[in-house]
């Protein structure tokens, strides 16, 4: 029988009495484990050697668990104070209880929650009663934390050697105190044929493990003899680098919209009120400008200048209205409220700039730009809202724009991403008239999703901006737009330091 | 979104469509723009209201829209008034930021327990919109019985708007059976410490007398003398407030609300030291709406009787103004397109600013769904911006390299940006600088725009120690500082920074990757050595490229990971991506 070298060297390390590990192998053929495993299933096959996968599974406490390991948990320390309060005698009130036992937050409710369950004592309308026998020395999940918390070199605990029953290890587990590791072990064992063929002296064949430059130079690969690999193994995995998903959704807009005509638009993030929301129209009194959603700097806090004309006829649009039935509103107007800095809450603001032509000009009709940036919001963060996301901000500037215009225009790129029967809510923007929110279909669920906002801009924004034709605009959640197309249900595992690289690395990428 | 709480069944009753069941009547709740949200235990629907519609924030001008919209009801309705009896005398006392008073009182109402829940909320959405929280506008409603008119300069009852001394008069608030004065309100009681920063800068507070005493405190509370209650059958409203169109506007859609219910509307005089009003203010407005311009918004051809009909089922009434010219031959394009509308707006309508609002209207009368939708026919040329294209290509050759593209939050903490990577804000080092902060942040998370990138990435990295090595990441990404020579004040960078976090991570390995970065855009590189307290001291070195030193290079600095709990080396690199242009 004739092996490859590395086989022969494996079947050599093998033992007939005892089953060895691939990385126990490895170490005495000085062989990469990788190599090994490899050499293993095809002394498998070759009936040689038998293989045996056991799962070792290890535990370790969680940051949590190590916390309660140094100190104590929270129900026995909750009874340690109860004790001292009296609570074995007379029940005591619980919020004064737990005032000296300085738990906080979460842990809290950790305590109570524990306290009863574990027999320590209980609790009935705010008070809190200590049972004198009870003994946290006792205590399963004490005990169990100290042998795990042990020297912190071993972190990792095998099950098979812990000396804990496996109900107070899932009672830790659930608890999100320990975590659970497995990982598979193969051994490897002679067969009595491989014993035999030992016996019999195997001889190595002389064949190639590598194509080398040597090897092609001197024409001796006319006569090697190419060893045969497992090629089902698993390869090493390797991540390489790739593109933001939510970035990739980004530009597949860009492509879209650029595609469709569009130029894009940059600008500040951080920016005058002026450009944000008086430009468009936005009364100073209105709710969103003094509302806590938004994120007024503290440092800096004014721009330096705004131009000097366009604040006059923005301020007379505020005032008076525009046109000669226009009317006002009947809000306050100051010019130092319009110069406050903040984070954009809309890129509306970039188009704000790019009409006003103080970033490329005085723009003719017609036009499209866009943008695909970020906003700022001081909402709740939650699983579909983010502190800051990415809007599709677009607009076309025409003599003469319709609503059937805006329609066909979403009609048409959100076709783009396979999402039909777009839907037009009638709706109201301070700063477009008429104004439609935009729903589309979640293809999986089926649900009506609100995509975006759009409308024609107000002659009361246009006006002063020296704009003389149609503008129709919108502004889209991309975010919204991602969860559509993949069905993530939290943004926070793609869009922020919380990101999870796994996901990154395991998403599919959409074309 | 603010909600508002509809009881369909009285819905039906003030419709007068019995028949109408609940989803059909969500359908039609739809079409107004008033999106169903959910159900009260009482089975009241909630409902999204628009911020424009405030005549919609009660169950009765939501039924009058509905019966608009249903066709029963046409054009446009002013409740008659009865002659004034009443009169506000405004004294020269009153706090000069808050001087202006409206009133209007209302007789035979017929309040039972729902009418009177739909008034309470009618008058809190009111203050919550229009009322900008009662600084703008604030609303008090009485018993109209318990009032005790002064003998006024005509003899007819009348009461006072006046300033007061805070320490001053007494009376009985609501929720409270004790006399207090405003001073004592603003400190002891509940709604005068929600409200107290309204006044507590004035002199002299806000009060209304009647003959018998101090009755009301706005915008604070109410005394309790004048309660109203379900056995109340004629009321009192008066408003206050900073701008006298506000508080009118606001008084005419509670009292649209009431009659709807079936009382009468009575004048009140209101007596300015310098002039005299009539109010309630029901006067109409007009606009003038070109035919060409709803055709050419709405995108389809109208017949000027349509244009009437769309109006009138608006709740609008419209009366073509400009005929056609004498030398249009009479129903051509040319005669219409000459026509113009002077249309007529109710009292109760507070977001008919221009034109183009009339026309929204009539669109949504019309059904803006049946307007099929078209691509226009404008030829534009598409392009990306050159900050885009240059990131772009930056990114594409980081992710050649094996690198992980990254996506992280503008927003950062001081503590994440300066103090766990070792760095000060006057360092002389890349990412020292004066960070821009923001006055209230959402949390202690997010206090401030990230002066450099590099932070981030570390953060990446301590979120993901149970994730696969190695861990190559990069970020193209947004910085900025504050910058006394910008005109926002901020100077905004793009930074492009990388990380390689592996057990071999070395020096080199950084480097490598910045060189290869620099020769695909023709860009000489140096790192001559350096200093940085995020770095390892001789390991560290400035990014150099085209001799102008743009950013840093090296091992991150022991310290540093582990405080992040990295177990790894990484070594990093950080510069400015103008350098590449």
């Amino acid at each position: 029988m004739q092996l490859s070298q590395t086989q022969v060297a494996v079947l050599e390390a093998a033992s007939a009495d005892e089953a060895r590990t691939v990385d126990a192998l490895a170490d005495a053929t000085d062989l990469p484990p990788e190599r090994v495993t490899g050499a293993v299933f095809a002394l498998e096959e070759a009936g040689l050697v038998a293989v045996e996968e056991a799962v070792d599974e290890t535990v370790a406490l969680t940051e949590e668990g190590r916390t309660y390991a140094e100190a104590t948990l929270p129900e026995v320390g909750l009874y340690e104070t109860a004790l001292e309060a009296g609570a074995d005698e007379t029940p005591a009130p619980m919020g004064q209880v737990i005032g000296r036992s300085g738990l906080e937050g979460p842990q809290v409710d950790i305590a109570l929650s524990n306290y009863a369950r574990k027999g320590y004592g209980s609790i009935d309308s705010g008070e809190l009663t200590a049972d004198p026998d009870a003994d946290p020395t006792a205590d399963g999940e004490v005990g169990a934390l100290e042998a795990l918390a042990g020297d912190t070199a071993a972190d990792e605990h095998p099950v098979a050697t812990l000396e804990v029953d496996a109900d107070t290890l899932d009672q830790l587990e659930r608890r999100g105190l320990l975590e659970r590791r497995e990982s598979t072990v193969r051994t490897a064992i002679l067969t009595e044929a491989g014993v035999t063929e030992l016996m019999a002296g195997i001889e190595a064949a002389d064949t190639v493990g590598q194509v080398t430059p040597e090897l092609l130079t001197s024409g001796e690969w006319r006569d090697a003899d190419f060893a045969a690999y497992n090629v089902e193994a698993d390869a090493e995995v390797v991540d390489g680098g790739g593109v933001h998903i939510l970035r990739q959704t980004a530009e597949r807009v860009k492509d879209v919209l650029v595609g469709m005509g569009f130029q894009e638009m940059a600008g500040p993030h951080a920016d005058a009120d002026f450009w944000i929301n008086d430009c468009l129209f936005m009364p100073q009194d209105h709710p969103a400008r003094t509302h806590w959603d938004r994120f007024a700097l503290e440092h800096p806090t004014h721009i330096d200048e705004l131009p000097a004309a366009l604040v006059e006829r923005v301020e007379r649009a505020h005032r008076e209205g525009v046109g000669p039935d226009g009317e006002g509103y009947n809000s306050p107007w100051d010019e130092d409220f319009a110069r406050a800095i903040a984070l954009r809450g809309h890129t509306t603001s970039l188009s704000a700039r790019y009409l006003s032509g103080h970033q490329m000009g005085r723009l003719e009709p017609p036009q499209r730009y866009f943008s695909v940036e970020k906003v700022y919001r001081n909402d709740t963060l939650d699983p579909t809202h983010l502190l800051e996301f990415f809007q599709i901000e677009g607009w076309v500037m025409a003599d003469s724009l319709s609503v059937r215009d805006l329609m066909g225009t979403f009609e048409e790129f959100y076709a783009q991403f396979g999402i039909h029967d777009i839907e037009f809510k009638p709706h109201y923007n301070p700063y477009t008239e008429p104004s439609f929110e935009l729903f589309g279909t979640h293809p999986t669920t089926g649900e009506l999703v609100e995509i975006g906002n759009s409308g024609i801009f107000r002659e009361e924004m246009l006006e002063p901006l020296g704009v003389e034709c149609d503008v129709m605009a919108w502004g889209l959640a991309l975010e919204r737009l991602l969860m559509l197309m993949y069905g993530f249900e939290d943004i926070r595992d793609i869009h922020g330091t919380l990101c999870d690289l796994e996901l990154l690395r395991e998403t599919e990428v959409t074309y | 979104m603010p909600t508002v709480e509809i009881d369909p069944d009285e819905l039906r009753e003030l419709t007068g469509k019995d028949d109408k069941g609940n989803e059909e009547l969500k359908t039609d709740l739809f079409g107004l723009g008033l999106e169903y949200e959910g159900e009260t235990e009482a089975g009241e629907f909630e409902l999204e209201f628009a911020p424009d519609r405030l005549d919609r924030l009660s169950v009765e001008g939501v039924a009058r829209s509905l019966r608009y919209q249903y066709g029963d009801a046409r054009g446009i309705h002013v409740p008659s008034t009865n002659p004034a009896d009443w009169t506000i005398e405004v004294g020269k006392s009153v706090p000069e930021d808050r001087p202006y008073v409206t009133g209007a009182v209302v007789r035979n109402v017929d309040l039972d327990d729902a009418a009177l829940e739909s008034l309470i909320q009618l008058q809190e959405k009111l203050h919550a919109t229009m009322g900008r929280k009662r600084a703008k506008g604030a609303i008090g409603i009485h018993d109209l019985t318990m009032l005790k008119g002064a003998p006024g300069s005509e003899g007819t009852p009348t009461i006072r708007y006046v300033g007061v001394d805070p320490d001053g008069d007494r009376f009985v608030p609501l929720d409270s059976d004790r006399e207090l004065t405003p001073a004592e309100v603003l400190e002891d009681h509940q709604t005068g410490r929600t409200y107290a920063d309204l006044v507590s800068g004035y002199e002299r507070y806000p009060a209304i007398y009647d003959d018998i005493g101090l009755f009301s405190f706005p915008p604070v509370i109410n005394g309790r003398r004048t309660e109203v209650s379900t056995d109340s059958r004629d009321l009192f409203v008066e408003m206050t407030g900073t701008d006298q169109w506000t508080i009118d506007r606001m008084l005419a859609i509670v009292c649209y609300a009431l009659s709807a219910r079936g009382a009468t509307i009575e004048d009140v005089t209101v007596e300015y030291p310098e002039e005299t009003l009539r109010r309630p203010d029901f006067a109409t407005k007009t606009k003038t709406v070109a035919h060409d311009r709803i055709e050419t918004i709405l995108g389809i051809d109208l017949a000027p009787e349509d244009v009437i009909d769309l109006a009138e089922r608006s709740g609008l009434e419209a009366a073509i103004v400009d005929e056609a010219r004498t030398d249009d031959v009479p129903g051509s394009e040319d005669a219409e397109r000459n026509v113009a509308y002077e249309v007529t707006i109710p009292p109760y309508r507070v977001d008919v600013l221009h034109p183009l609002d009339v026309i929204d209207d009539l669109g949504r009368a019309y059904g803006f769904n049946d307007l099929e939708p078209r691509y226009p026919d404008v030829g534009t040329i598409g392009g990306r911006h050159e900050r885009s294209r240059i990131e772009n290509a930056v990114r594409t050759r980081l992710v050649g390299l094996g690198l992980q593209d990254l996506l992280n939050f503008h927003m950062i903490s001081e503590v994440e940006n300066f103090d766990r990577m070792g760095l000060a804000p006057d360092d002389d080092a890349l990412g020292a600088g004066e960070p821009t902060t923001i006055t209230e942040p959402y949390s202690e998370d997010y206090t401030s725009l990230r002066t450099w990138v590099l932070p981030s990435l570390l953060m990446v990295l301590e979120n993901n120690t149970h994730r696969r090595y190695p861990q190559d990441l990069a970020e193209i990404g947004f910085t900025a500082r504050v910058d006394d020579t910008e005109n926002t004040g901020v100077d905004e960078r793009r930074h492009v920074a990388a990380v390689l976090a592996r057990h071999d991570a070395a020096y080199e390995d950084a480097k490598a990757r910045l060189q290869a970065v620099a020769a695909s855009f023709g860009a000489t590189v140096e790192t001559p050595p350096t200093a940085h307290p995020s770095f390892i001291d001789g390991r560290t070195a400035a990014v150099v490229i085209d001799g102008e030193a743009v950013g840093v290079i090296g091992e991150i600095h022991p310290e540093v990971l582990v405080e992040h709990d990295l177990e790894v080396p990484v070594a990093a690199f950080e510069f400015d991506l103008e350098a590449l242009r």
